[in-house]
């Protein structure tokens, strides 16, 4: 059986588009499900997970040793104001851009006393000291505490209430 | 005029599919250029790396998503024991170490499924902070289904066949260089129905 050319190249355009989709598309894909599962709607907007037990289903292995706390920021509506408050073992903040890109890391290392930046898309127009510029619009913010027992997690539970994720506007700086 | 449009929607249906089904087969192959092995540990550079590409994005995804940057953690997986074969439930490990060039670590098991086992026993990992090692500064831990008369357990429990352990080390030293022989060893003792 003799196939056409023009079967074949239409085959061949449409394998080309359908791989760049599916390369370009996953990173996108698979934060977009991220964001969706962790914001529950409401953005700009610390949550504390429960405890990692064998009951959490949410994210594919995680770690039964962390207190994680999560905000989807959104810059719609200006600069996201992000602050940790101080703990006293490991702690790291993590930015994460709506393609996956970690693109900013500070931990208890460098800031000692928690973290305080002031999250923009364009990082020339705000303070500089503490100004970091998000590649999207949208993304992830995740706090990691160290808290290896229920007691730990019951004293990160009583501090996180303190940890701001919320535009600049309706921050008291 | 039927034949002509069954060829043309053939056409497509066969290209999208050997598009999308090329770009998966990337994204699996390219996994294993991300991939270092120590020992039965494998280490893969993807979990929290920085893209330098489109295909290297989507592959991070996959494997990483949300993970931490390689100057914050490491990740380590394990998935066989000193025999080559799968880990299972039906077996007793012992897991051995010494203290790492790093802040912190932790080793955790997960089920097949890639969540903690259902076993409702509290003990789906043990961390540098609770683990004690003894004059030979050698830490040892049992993975089996009961704790027996160890000290460190954890617990595999209705973890079924085919389950990993990860060894996450935070804030590695700068001289932290993973080998087979710094890092833990894992060593089936039994296995119910047979002998090991």
């Amino acid at each position: 059986m003799k196939i056409a050319p023009k079967y074949l190249w239409a085959a061949l355009v449409c394998a080309v588009l359908a791989h760049a989709l599916v390369i370009l598309a996953t990173p996108l894909v698979l934060m977009n499900v991220a964001m969706s599962r962790v914001s529950e709607g409401s953005y700009n907007h610390w949550r504390l997970a429960p405890r990692v037990t064998e009951a959490s289903r949410t994210i594919v292995r995680p770690s039964p040793d962390f207190a994680y706390s999560a905000c989807v920021y959104d810059l719609a509506a200006g600069p996201v104001v992000i602050r940790t408050a101080p703990w006293d073992a490991y702690w790291s903040l993590s930015l994460y851009a709506d393609n996956s890109d970690n693109f900013y890391v500070i931990g208890d290392r460098e800031a000692r006393p928690g973290a305080d930046i002031t999250l923009t898309r364009d990082a020339r127009v705000e303070d500089a000291a503490n100004a970091v510029r998000s590649p999207s619009r949208r993304g992830i913010a995740l706090i990691r505490r160290l808290a290896p027992t229920p007691e730990a997690y019951a004293a990160v539970a009583r501090i996180a209430d303190e940890d701001v994720c919320a535009t600049l506007a309706h921050t008291a700086r | 005029m039927m034949r002509r449009v069954l060829a043309w929607a053939g056409a497509i249906l066969i290209g999208l599919s050997l598009g999308a089904a090329s770009a998966w087969a990337v994204l699996d192959f390219g996994r294993a250029s991300f991939s270092e092995s120590y020992g039965g540990w494998t280490h893969s550079h993807a979990a929290g790396s920085a893209a330098a590409g489109p295909y290297t994005r989507a592959i991070i995804a996959r494997e990483g998503l949300l993970a931490l940057s390689a100057r914050e953690a490491l990740y380590f997986t394990i998935g066989v024991d000193d025999q080559g074969r799968p880990l299972q439930e039906a077996c007793v490990y012992e897991l051995t170490g010494r203290e790492l060039d790093a802040r912190w670590w932790s080793v955790t098991l997960y089920a097949g499924d890639s969540f903690l086992a259902r076993n409702g026993d509290h003990a789906a990992s043990i961390d540098a902070s609770r683990t004690r090692a003894g004059a030979d500064g050698v830490w040892r831990a049992r993975v089996a289904p009961v704790r027996g008369d160890a000290l460190h357990w954890i617990s595999s429990r209705a973890a079924g066949r085919d389950f990993t352990l990860t060894l996450r080390v935070y804030n590695p030293m700068r001289e932290f260089r993973p080998s087979a022989e710094m890092l833990p060893v894992l060593r089936v003792i039994s296995c119910a129905g047979a002998s090991a």
